[in-house]
């Protein structure tokens, strides 16, 4: 009796081996580009990578680095908690009844419809110019990210194993931890993916609004002074945090969906 | 008809879905069906493809309700057509292996196959001990810690009859559990079904639209019609056992039981 094991197609070894080659190749290229950029345009237009590093640098000793990644990341992590949360929740409760989910569904597309930046000056006057206000703004953008895609996930629960586990003698508690948890965590992972970014850049565009602190604030800031460096270096930071919060989010996938058929370079 | 070793019984059994819209009825699939299944017996149901016997199995194993008639479980009534709450599986009595797999893909084979015994509380030694010498029949061990897609055909199929059999249900439904694998492995699995049944205590029915699988396998043949189905035939199967299900054309009788059944499907 052979088995059918997934084996990695011939030189494929090889290949991965090469795949952190090229990915430091392609960012050696576009720190060229960048450079290259920056002495056609002039650095008052675009500032070379030395001067922006040398700016984050100095944001590090002065301790503002941290001060303004911490409560941009604590509004991102705030807003996923209250709308990330409850938008993946959400499906679970209405697929115990299709009728309100039925009755649901054009209202909460009619809200993810509305554009949350034009509701800005709104949430400033309900929550003030405060933390609160970038936490509800991001909440807002992730709660239906989350929504969608938990809902895609409880859509495409099989049935027959439902009703395989009922004759085994399976509680309906029991029915949803085991098929419908399992079947919607893929789909709540591609939710993740997409909403953890978009959290992170909500809340950078929250403060850009209103705020007196934060990696949106200080971009802002140093828009209104002029300073070109400073707004690379902001949405360089803010870029670097995104990528960091993906990698981590990657590692806690491939560890919880490991079962899954799909080659380990495949899992983005 | 029945007997005090009836284990199953089915009386005028009928069923049609609810009407699709710009449908004034729907059509009937199962019409006034009656047949019964004795105790430790080896049933076989064969009929055409799209007769009904997904669906008359879906509703002994109560994953779907009747619209007319009633099923007797040991002389006992257990469902009606009267919309009472269905209990799939009946307290875990009637077991059932689909024609598809089912396994659960995010769990290994060996939690797959345990997951019942674990569901009704019943995974102590006694049922470790039933599920390693199950695994240890159909040749699954070694592959428990392999996740369902990492297995073959056969063995997915072995995988969902012994998570079957490991909770010891007395009476077992299938639906043509071996449809979709290579002739050879089907013979196979056909031995190796013969051969847990043979152990005894266990009571099948066994739906096929192959009439040379469901006169090798069965101790009686029961012929269904075309849809809406009802039992248009009834053949015991006189081959001793055990049976050579490598040879199964030449076992004595095969010939006439297979010309008799193939004539009354038309």
């Amino acid at each position: 009796m052979s088995i059918a094991v997934a084996r990695p197609l011939p030189g494929r070894g090889r290949v991965r081996r090469l795949v952190p080659v090229g990915r430091v190749a392609v960012a050696i290229a576009g720190i060229v580009l960048w450079q290259l950029g920056s002495n056609a345009m002039g650095a008052e237009w675009l500032p070379g990578p030395a001067e922006v590093v040398a700016r984050i640098w100095q944001l590090t000793i002065s301790g503002e680095l941290a001060r303004d990644t911490l409560v941009t990341f604590g509004e991102a992590a705030a807003g996923m908690l209250l709308g990330g949360s409850t938008g993946a929740l959400l499906p679970f409760i209405l697929r115990l009844s299709p009728r309100l989910m039925t009755a649901l569904e054009p209202l909460i597309a009619a809200g993810f419809g509305l554009p949350k930046l034009a509701l800005a000056p709104l949430f400033i006057l309900w929550f003030g110019i405060g933390v609160a206000t970038k936490v509800v703004f991001v909440a807002s953008i992730v709660f239906f990210l989350m929504f969608y895609n938990g809902l895609a996930g409880i859509l495409s629960v099989d049935p027959r194993l439902i009703s395989m586990l009922r004759v085994s003698g399976a509680s309906e508690w029991l029915i949803s931890r085991e098929v419908v948890w399992n079947t919607a965590k893929p789909f709540l992972f591609s939710g993740l993916k997409i909403a953890l970014p978009r959290a992170l850049s909500g809340a950078v565009v929250g403060e850009f609004i209103a705020a007196d602190s934060g990696l949106g604030w200080y971009i802002q800031n140093e828009r209104s002074l002029n300073d070109v460096v400073g707004v690379v270096a902001g949405a360089v930071i803010v870029t670097v945090l995104v990528m960091a919060v993906n990698a981590m989010l990657q590692r806690i996938q491939a560890r919880s969906l490991a079962w899954r058929p799909v080659a380990k370079d495949m899992a983005l | 008809m029945s007997s005090p070793r009836t284990m199953l019984e089915v009386k005028g059994l009928a069923k049609r879905f609810s009407p699709r819209s710009g449908q004034a009825a729907a059509p009937w699939i199962l019409a006034d069906l009656s047949f019964h299944v004795a105790e430790q017996e080896f049933l076989t149901l064969v009929g055409p493809s799209g007769a009904g016997k997904s669906t008359l199995l879906n509703i002994i194993a109560q994953v779907d309700g009747a619209s007319e008639g009633e099923i007797f479980f040991r002389g006992k009534l257990i469902e009606t057509a009267d919309g009472a709450a269905l209990k799939p599986g009946w307290n875990c009595q009637i077991g059932y292996v689909t024609q598809d797999d089912n396994l659960l893909p995010w769990r290994t084979l060996y939690e797959n196959v345990t997951l019942p015994l674990k569901l009704q509380g019943r995974f102590d030694a006694t049922g470790k001990a039933r599920v390693d010498d199950l695994l240890r029949v159909t040749n699954l061990s070694g592959f428990q810690r392999y996740y369902p897609h990492e297995l073959s055909g056969g063995m997915r199929k072995r995988a969902a009859l012994i998570r079957t059999l490991a909770y010891d249900p007395p009476i077992i439904l299938m639906d043509e559990p071996f449809g979709a694998v290579d002739a050879q492995t089907r013979t196979q699995l056909q031995q190796d079904l013969l051969r847990l049944w043979h152990r005894g205590g266990k009571t099948i029915v066994f739906v096929t639209h192959d009439i040379g699988e469901a006169i090798a396998l069965g101790d009686r043949v029961l012929v269904l019609s075309k849809s809406p189905a009802k039992i248009i035939a009834a053949h015991n199967i006189g081959i001793k056992r055990p049976r050579d299900l490598g040879n199964v054309y030449r076992l004595e009788g095969f010939g006439e039981l297979f010309e008799a059944v193939r004539k009354d499907i038309q």
